[in-house]
């Protein structure tokens, strides 16, 4: 017995000298193991006989969360095929921008009455399951999962639509996932109220609509300047709502929107 | 004689003969001449057949044990649990085209690997498979198949130097060495049994454990030392130095492709074939077994199988748990510790016969 790694463990004596040790020792193990095994070997059929599928031996493993579960087992926090639940998709776009491999792209689905709105499609080719996209999920409906079966003949089948995924969604993820808070020091959105037009873009294409246009009292006008005629408004931001997503940022025409520390 | 492979088949030889008469007018006009060599041909090609399927089931029967020894399955898709994978294997070696380095020495590199497979195979010949199947009998068929056994490291040295290439020759000196060096325990200790028969004859030495009892019993350690000496001399692990895939790429056969690999391959396994015949024919009583259970027909055919396959498992369990020795180790063992042992072996079986073992087929001195 000997302490290795916090735990204690059994460390096995050193073979004896002679024939006993070089010969007879080694050649028992061998025909314990061939006991062993001669039924059933350890072997997992992989491709002919699926275990992760199976619900069934899901259930016999007992997974708890982040726990190793044993050689030629998964762990349940394993980084897979996504799984993406569209109806609370808000397409902000942020799993596409954080992609190192540049392997997620913004495809139409439908949204429901007549309307259509983007969501990541993601090409199995290229992703290396770094998992960036689903950490920068605000909403928190990308997630990974265990599922590790994308093989196939055709190149064109490891790209997963939207839909497809969804359908990974429904099978292996049957609660939905809420939004995530934001730390409380996190960035906010800013507006340098000099530069301003009161465009709207913003505010039209904020994807979680938190963005308003809000009346503010017209301008002195300066001596010999003419201000134009019209109401004056600018974005306000409702910092609760917002996922940071920097869609807002990037519409602006005159770049008045910027990342700063909550004032 | 019914009870002999030839006589059956010189009845279905002279039967297809007389069939072929209204067609052929001469050929039953030939004689018992003509059925006698059709006859021979039949029986070698038996044989033969018989062997290389032996051969193919040898792999498969490694390729499944070792996997179990290593806690896994073996080869399983081709066939009925992977039975038929060494066949594809084989036709897929012969598919591929055979050819020679540039500077290789053809004349060698082709008669090589060919004499090796047909020197084992010749062997086959002269082992009685169970009584009266055999391609003959030889009054000295012991003393002939070992001395075919022998010829195999010249073969091997010829292909290896004629392959030009450094190693094929490393493996095919140590070769040379190893089984030159394991020659001499594995006839010394053939001559226990030797001494306990008086006959050099497979069958009458068969015989004799069938009335006496099996000589793996009273000559244990010239078992051992036969098992041996018989491992070294089929070039398995742990003595498998000639072929050492960590040091030397394939050993002698690394520049074999194609059908030439699949001669040089098929060679190792009728040798190992052969080891596991003789160990089974020398020590463990060939094709009888005790109370009687080899008196049915054709039963013994089958005990001798069942024999050679178990014997066969011993090397495999051998190559499952044991690392490869060194040279000066593998020499150490076959002079130092086995020719000695050998000696006592051979003390001991004379002990034997002059304490009394009846050797009924001595030669009247």
């Amino acid at each position: 017995m000997e302490t290795k790694y916090g735990k204690t463990v059994k460390v096995a004596a050193p073979p004896p000298a002679g024939v006993r040790g070089i010969v007879v020792q080694p050649m028992a193990l061998v025909a314990r193991q061939f006991f062993k095994s001669l039924w059933r070997p350890s072997t997992i059929l992989y491709p002919m006989k699926e275990r992760l599928e199976n619900p069934e031996f899901r259930e016999e493993v007992k997974v708890e969360s982040g726990a190793p579960i044993g050689v030629g087992e998964i762990w349940d926090n394993y980084r897979g095929v996504h799984a993406l639940n569209i109806k609370t998709c808000i397409s902000c776009n942020l799993c596409a921008f954080s992609c190192p491999d540049t392997c997620i792209e913004m495809v139409n689905v439908d949204a429901g009455g007549g309307k259509s709105k983007k969501c990541p499609q993601i090409d199995y080719g290229k992703c290396s399951f770094c998992g960036f996209c689903s950490d920068a999920c605000p909403e928190g409906c990308l997630t990974m999962t265990p599922a590790y079966t994308i093989t196939t003949n055709n190149r064109k089948n490891m790209v997963y639509s939207p839909e497809r995924m969804f359908e990974v969604f429904k099978v292996k993820l049957p609660q939905n996932p809420t939004r995530i808070a934001l730390p409380a020091n996190e960035d906010v959105i800013l507006l340098d109220q000099d530069l301003c037009i009161g465009c709207n873009a913003c505010a039209r294409d904020c994807p979680t609509k938190c963005i308003t246009m809000i009346e503010i009292p017209r301008a002195e006008a300066k001596p010999g300047e003419k201000l134009p005629k019209r109401i004056w408004k600018e974005p306000s931001v409702n910092d609760s709502e917002c996922v940071r997503c920097g869609t807002c940022i990037s519409v602006c025409p005159r770049e008045c929107l910027y990342w700063g520390a909550r004032k | 004689m019914v009870d002999t492979i030839y006589s059956v088949v010189y009845a279905l030889v002279v039967y297809a003969l007389n069939l072929l008469g209204p067609i052929v007018p001469i050929a039953p006009s030939l004689g018992p001449g003509l059925a006698v060599w059709l006859s021979y041909l039949v029986v070698g090609a038996i044989i033969f057949a018989f062997s290389l399927v032996n051969v193919l089931v040898f792999i498969w029967w490694e390729r499944k044990l070792l996997g179990r020894f290593m806690d896994r399955r073996g080869a399983m898709h081709v066939g009925y649990a992977g039975l038929l994978q060494n066949l594809a294997d084989g036709l897929k070696l012969f598919r591929k085209q055979p050819f020679a380095p540039k500077d290789a020495d053809e004349l060698g590199y082709y008669f090589g690997p060919t004499a090796y497979l047909v020197m084992s195979v010749m062997i086959l010949g002269l082992i009685p498979l169970s009584f009266g199947v055999s391609g003959g009998v030889v009054p000295l068929s012991l003393l002939v198949a070992l001395a075919l056994f022998s010829f195999a490291p010249l073969f091997i040295f010829i292909a290896s130097w004629s392959s030009n290439n450094k190693y094929s020759l490393i493996g095919g000196m140590r070769t040379a060495a190893q089984l030159v060096a394991y020659e001499i325990p594995l006839l010394l200790a053939v001559v226990g049994v030797v001494a306990l028969t008086g006959s050099f004859d497979l069958n009458v030495i068969v015989g004799d454990q069938a009335r006496y009892g099996w000589f793996g019993l009273p000559l244990f350690l010239g078992l051992l030392l036969f098992f041996v000496a018989m491992l070294a001399e089929v070039e398995r692990i742990p003595f498998d130095l000639p072929e050492a895939e960590a040091e030397l790429v394939e050993g002698w056969s690394t520049e074999f492709g194609g059908m030439l690999f699949a001669f040089t391959m098929m060679g190792d396994y009728v040798r190992a074939l052969i080891g596991s015949y003789l160990i089974v024919l020398l020590f463990l009583g060939g094709w009888s077994m005790p109370w009687g259970l080899s008196n049915f027909p054709l039963s013994g055919l089958v005990f001798f199988q069942v024999k050679t396959y178990v014997v066969f498992a011993i090397f495999i369990w051998v190559r499952a748990s044991l690392p490869r020795v060194r040279t000066d180790q593998l020499l150490q063992i076959g002079w130092k510790r086995m020719l000695p042992l050998a000696m006592l072996n051979i003390v001991w079986a004379l002990a034997l016969v002059v304490w009394g073992w009846p050797t009924i087929h001595w030669p009247v001195l």
